[in-house]
């Protein structure tokens, strides 16, 4: 006789735990006996070691016989018409051998026929109405459980009830699948599992595998010593049995010892499939040996199916419930945005619905250059670098994280309020983001044992797996990190952003709307000073050319007095003609564009001189302007500027009671904080202005004087130069000392290389 | 005689203080032609297109139009236009004589095919002044595109 081919190296079993070939383990569980039978004439080809016990006849007398040899003929009909229909996972089948009665269990995998036997007389009788009655009972108080949690509490209790193991645990596996205790009954001086997690390496790959197919697993003494299975030589085509489906299968020493370290005897376990998915276990504890009957174990199968699929709808209704609660929110708050005059107001404030609206604590807006904190937030010289960052290093237009230091290591400064960051870009082009942030949630996961105690390395660098020695709980702190988004507040800030996005368009077409409208009236405005001066100027002509020829043609009707107030009213209607004039020059200045170029003020002062010279009578020459030093190179429109130096200069020649008045134009720098401006200003020692008029310079058609006093004009000078130079960016002042003369200063933008 | 005295001169122009003045100075300076007022651009159309009475007796056809361009109804603007894009009268010099000082305008006028702009001042010597030299000009010196026709 011989083992099977995995029996004879075992040395392997406490290495690759992962990895292990559970299913080829060559061991059954004592409480029952398993015979493997190949071909038609269902020839035994491996037997368990303990047929002596059950059947009164060694595996050797067994071995190489049809299996009808020693089965009761209505058996072996049964068996034969469950092969005839096909079971590929074990099949009941009570079986009568010699005088004993079996629970029989029978399934054909690959060529091999397994038929598990467990006596029916070791064990009290199961009363089967009584248990169906149980189970439909639990079915329905179950599913008036609203929430996950009070189901699966309410769940571990129906399964205690129904087993009557001595504690009942529900684990729910986590995205790495590592499980975590969410339900649990237990006797009150037994230690809790309650909240603890256990690494995802505590079960093997393939019994995941096989757990997700619905697999449920008892074993009712962890302890009793297992048993072999056996073949003969030149019996059996295969060299092992595939137990994977297999009841009794023998539980490999890893998870002995791993339970037994639990003091953990018998065990239970159910999966909680959802969705296709392992959800979960149903891990079921006893401290001493715990034989669950076949009908009991049926019926925990079938609870366990029914507790995963509604698990589907009471998870779902939760997950609903959050979902309709953060989309009412959502739409309430784009509906504000869009209707809002003020965007950024609009999604500013009320400030919680910011913050709602994906379940954050703080956020930041950034439009361009401006930043809106709202709640706990990072200090803004924190924001702003992350902002960069996120401009340059983020590539996708959403981006989320429960631990931003990972990402972003300068996070660990501020990782109390924002451990979590979603992040949303509006714009690729432009600056515009909304960021929000979650504290850091100092997480204590309660392992049950150090997670990194069932992984050990080896000296050649192997690494093993090996049962764990301690249960205690074995606290990890998780720092810089914060609870989670979940995927219904990503897709709330998914939708927000489209809505944002929408939005801007449409302000932007307004935008456009308004730069057209605004455009237009400009040149309605242009053209109606246009209209107004042409309609006010025609009457303007006809008094003066009707005053002129009376007086050329019929001065000899006419007096001296009334030749003289005939001189009048032309001159009246010839300084009517130059207010509408300046007028007209005014109202046109703030609409033209100006031309910015490099300017050299030096030339632009000889110019203006050259237009003062040329409007002067030939008697009168023009005092020496003095130019302490050079003008600078500034940024501005040479024309508007030779205008105001003009200006400047015929008031400084003007407003004089000088016979030699003396004009001083130069430059002088502005404070360290603008670096960029210089200060111009054109000195005389006129007249002066009276402090309390210092303003009022300014104002259109304002004059201090008489009409016609120091040269008349129309008080248009200086407000037209107040124009230019505010419309340079500049302002324009005067200072002035009443009998010793005035400085008119003005501000323009040097231009640098 | 010169020629050019036979030349009838249209002038556009709704003001009668305007034109009075404009007549005066045109008698200072002795011009023969023929001269027709039209007070608005649409009686000017009507002039050209619908001649009646005294114009269509004579059969006139201005050899010279001065034409403001701020009038009731069809200002001047359109008048000009309309002359311009049509094949009998588009040769027809055209002046305009206004108070609008608008650069666009004026730059209108020029690419519409206006052949002079003139500008009324309000100071009497330089309205005279602007008068005189479109006389000597246009009336004394310039040779009308109908020339040889008339001469013949």
């Amino acid at each position: 006789m011989r083992q099977s081919a995995l029996r004879a190296n075992s040395d392997r079993l406490q290495q690759d735990h992962e990895f292990y070939p559970v299913h080829l383990i060559g061991l059954i569980q004592p409480h029952g006996l398993l015979l493997v039978t190949e071909g038609a004439d269902w020839l035994v080809v491996w037997v368990s070691q303990n047929t002596d016990i059950y059947l009164h006849a060694a595996p050797q007398d067994l071995l190489g016989q049809s299996l009808s040899r020693f089965i009761a003929p209505s058996s072996m009909t049964q068996l034969q018409q469950r092969l005839a229909a096909g079971v590929d996972r074990p099949s009941y089948v009570p079986v009568t051998m010699g005088d004993r009665h079996f629970d029989g269990l029978v399934h054909q995998i690959g060529e091999q026929v397994i038929l598990e036997l467990e006596p029916v007389d070791a064990y009290p009788v199961v009363d089967l109405a009584f248990l169906q009655d149980e189970v439909q009972q639990a079915m329905a108080r179950l599913r008036n459980e609203p929430d996950a949690i009070a189901f699966l509490q309410a769940a571990v209790q129906e399964i205690q009830a129904l087993t009557g193991y001595d504690q009942v645990l529900a684990y729910q596996f986590d995205g790495n699948q590592a499980g975590s205790v969410v339900a649990e009954v237990k006797p009150a001086e037994a230690v809790s599992y309650l909240g603890l997690h256990y690494p995802a390496t505590d079960i093997p790959e393939l019994v995941r595998q096989l757990y997700q197919q619905g697999m449920v697993r008892f074993v009712p003494d962890l302890t009793a010593p297992h048993v072999e299975l056996v073949t003969a030589e030149h019996v059996s085509s295969e060299d092992s049995v595939d137990l994977r489906h297999s009841l009794l299968r023998g539980v490999d020493p890893c998870c002995v010892e791993y339970h037994q370290n639990m003091e953990v005897t018998g065990l239970g376990v159910i999966a909680l499939v959802k969705n296709h998915q392992l959800w979960g276990l149903i891990s079921c504890h006893h401290p001493t040996a715990h034989y669950i009957p076949h009908a009991v174990r049926s019926a925990c199968k079938i609870l366990g199916q029914f507790i995963g699929a509604e698990l589907t709808s009471k998870v779902n209704q939760q997950a609903l419930n959050e979902l309709n609660t953060l989309k009412a929110i959502q739409a309430d708050f784009i509906t504000s945005i869009a209707n809002a005059a003020d965007f950024k107001q609009a999604l500013v404030h009320p400030e919680p619905r910011l913050l709602d609206v994906v379940r954050a604590q703080g956020a930041a807006v950034c439009l361009d250059g401006d930043i809106t904190l709202i709640g706990n937030t990072p200090a803004l010289e924190d924001v702003e670098p992350l902002i960069a960052w996120a401009m340059t290093d983020v590539d996708s237009d959403i981006f989320h994280t429960d631990c931003l230091s990972h990402e972003y290591p300068d996070a660990l400064a501020f990782k109390a309020v924002a451990s979590g960051v979603l992040m949303l870009k509006i714009s690729q082009l432009r600056r515009y983001l909304i960021l929000w942030f979650r504290p850091e949630v100092l997480q204590t996961v309660n392992w049950a044992g150090n997670p990194e105690a069932s992984r050990h390395e080896t000296e050649d660098g192997q690494v093993v797996l090996c049962p764990r020695n301690s249960f205690e709980m074995w606290q990890e702190m998780v720092e810089a990190t914060a609870l989670p988004w979940q995927p219904s507040e990503i897709a709330n800030a998914s939708a927000l952003k489209n809505a944002i996005v929408g939005i801007v368009l449409n302000k932007a077409d307004e935008l456009a709307q308004i730069n057209l409208d605004l455009e237009r009236s400009n040149r309605e405005l242009d053209s109606f000073a246009y209209a107004a001066s042409h309609d006010l100027k025609e009457p303007l002509r006809g008094i003066t050319n009707f005053s002129n020829l009376l007086m050329r043609r019929n001065a000899q009707a006419l007096d001296e007095k009334g030749l003289k107030r005939l001189q009048t009213l032309v001159k009246l209607a010839h300084r009517m003609d130059d207010l509408i004039d300046a007028l007209l020059r005014f109202s046109r200045l703030g609409q033209t564009a100006l031309h910015l170029e490099p300017t050299d003020l030096n030339a632009v002062l000889e110019r203006a001189i050259d237009v003062l010279k040329a409007g002067r009578e030939e008697h009168k020459t023009l005092p020496q302007i003095q130019i302490p030093r050079p003008l600078p190179m500034v940024h501005g429109d040479s024309v508007l500027l030779t205008e105001v130096f003009s200006n400047l200069l015929s008031n400084a020649l003007k407003y004089t009671d000088k016979a030699e008045p003396v004009i001083e134009v130069g430059h002088r720098m502005t404070d360290d904080l603008t670096p960029d401006l210089c200060v111009l200003y054109v000195k005389d020692n006129g007249i002066g202005i009276p402090t309390h008029h210092l303003q009022t310079i300014f104002r259109l058609f304002k004059r201090l004087h008489e009409r016609d006093s120091y040269g008349g004009g129309t008080g248009a000078g200086l407000t037209i130069t107040q124009k230019i130079i505010e419309r340079h960016g500049g302002r324009i002042w005067a200072e002035s000392t009443p009998g010793a003369g005035t400085t008119i200063c003005f501000m323009l933008n040097f231009y640098k290389n | 005689m010169d020629k050019r005295k036979v030349m009838p001169l249209l002038i556009v122009e709704d003001s009668d203080e305007d034109f009075e003045v404009l007549q005066i100075f045109m008698e200072d300076m002795a011009v023969e032609n023929p001269i027709y007022r039209c007070t608005t651009g649409d009686k000017a159309l009507d002039f050209l297109y619908q001649p009646s009475g005294e114009a269509a007796a004579a059969n006139v056809r201005p050899s010279m139009i001065l034409l403001d361009l701020n009038l009731p109804g069809t200002d001047g603007k359109e008048v000009l236009v309309r002359l311009k894009q049509d094949q009998r009268f588009c040769e027809i010099p055209i002046v305009i004589f206004t108070t609008n000082a608008d650069p666009s305008v004026v730059k209108f006028c020029y690419r519409k095919g206006a052949n002079g702009y003139l500008l009324k001042p309000v100071e009497t010597d330089r309205f005279e002044k602007a008068i005189q030299a479109f006389v000597r000009y246009w009336l004394d010196t310039n040779i009308p595109p109908d020339w040889i026709e008339i001469a013949g």
